[in-house]
C-alpha cells in the first residue's frame, strides 16, 4: 500500500519513545496502548485490545461503518473477522458461563450414562424366530411345486 | 478457616475468555472520579479528530474515489505480512509448531500403518472378507 513504512505495524517496542510512537500511529492513548507479549508469536507492535464482541458496541451511536460498528481510523482488534456480530458473541449472558456448563455438562452425561447402560443391559420384551407361513415359504424359496412340501408346525401341544 | 464475606455479584458471575461482565455488575463504570472523566475526555478528543477527518473526506464535493481507512490497513497488513518479521523461535512456538506441523503427520503415519499391518496380517491368515468382492 502506498503508506509509509512509519504508519505500518512494526517490530515489538521496547523503549518507551517507540511505545509512544506506537500509540500515536494507532491513534490510542499512551496510557491505553498495550502489546502483545513478545512471545515470538509474530504480533510485533499491534495492540492488545479487550477481547470483546462487536455485539457489546453501542448499536444506537452513528458509527461510521454500522453494520462494523467501527469508525474510521479507529484500532481494529486482532480477531476483528471473529468478533463481527454474525460470528462470535462475547455479550454477558443472563445465566453466568459456569452455571450453564455446569447444567449442560450434567445433562449430557446423563444421558450418555444412561444410553450406554442400556446398550448393555438391553431391556425389551421377550421375542422368539420370525415365523413364515406356507409351509416356511415353500413355493416362494424355489420349491418344486409338484413335490410335496415338508411340513413345517411352529408349535407344540 | 472461617468462611469469609459473600461473593459479590460480580465475582458470582465469574466472566472469562467468552462472556464478559455486564455494565450493571462492574464497579469500573459506577461512579466516575474526575481522572476517569480526563481519560474519557481524551479518548473523545482522539476519536473526535478521527471523524472529523473522516467526514471531511466523505462530504468533499470531489471525493475521492475510495476513502482508504488506515486502521484497516494496518490491521491487514498485521496479520498478513508483519508475521514473518516478527516472529522469532522461541521455546514455546518451536513446541508448537512440531506439536500442530509434525505431530499430525506421525500419528497419521502409526494410524495407517497399524490399521494396513492389521488388515495384511487377517489376509494371510485368510479371515479377511472382501467388502466390494464381485463373487
Amino acid at each position: 500500500s502506498e503508506m509509509s513504512k512509519d504508519l505500518l505495524p512494526g517490530p515489538y517496542p521496547r523503549t518507551p519513545e517507540e511505545r509512544a510512537a506506537a500509540a500515536k500511529k494507532y491513534n490510542m492513548r499512551v496510557e491505553d496502548y498495550e502489546p502483545y507479549p513478545d512471545d515470538g508469536f509474530g504480533y510485533g507492535d499491534y495492540p492488545k485490545l479487550p477481547d470483546k464482541s462487536l455485539h457489546e458496541r453501542d448499536p444506537w451511536y452513528q458509527w461510521d461503518q454500522p453494520d462494523m460498528r467501527h469508525n474510521w481510523g479507529e484500532p481494529m482488534h486482532w480477531d476483528f473477522d471473529m468478533y463481527i456480530r454474525n460470528r462470535v458473541d462475547t455479550s454477558p449472558t443472563p445465566v453466568p458461563w459456569h452455571t450453564m456448563r455446569k447444567h449442560f455438562l450434567v445433562f449430557l452425561s446423563t444421558m450418555l450414562i444412561m444410553f450406554g447402560l442400556g446398550e448393555i443391559y438391553p431391556s425389551y420384551r421377550p421375542v422368539g424366530p420370525k415365523q413364515y407361513p406356507f409351509n416356511d415359504l415353500y413355493l416362494e424359496k424355489g420349491g418344486d411345486p409338484n413335490k410335496e412340501p415338508p411340513v413345517v408346525t411352529h408349535y407344540e401341544i | 478457616m472461617a468462611p469469609g464475606p459473600p461473593p459479590t455479584a460480580a465475582e458470582a458471575y465469574r466472566p472469562n475468555r467468552f462472556v464478559s461482565l455486564p455494565a450493571e455488575l462492574d464497579p469500573n463504570t459506577f461512579d466516575s472520579s474526575p481522572e476517569k472523566r480526563r481519560v474519557e475526555a481524551e479518548r473523545l478528543a482522539i476519536r473526535a479528530r478521527l471523524k472529523r477527518q473522516y467526514q471531511l473526506q466523505l462530504n468533499n464535493p470531489n471525493p475521492p474515489a475510495i476513502i482508504e481507512d488506515p486502521a484497516l490497513l494496518r490491521w491487514a497488513y498485521a496479520r498478513t505480512q508483519n508475521v514473518y518479521p516478527t516472529f522469532r523461535p522461541t521455546p514455546k512456538t518451536s513446541f508448537l509448531g512440531a506439536l500442530f506441523a509434525i505431530g499430525p503427520i506421525l500419528f497419521w503415519i502409526a494410524v495407517f500403518k497399524t490399521d494396513r499391518d492389521r488388515k495384511e496380517n487377517l489376509i494371510q491368515e485368510g479371515k479377511y472378507k472382501r467388502p466390494f468382492s464381485l463373487f
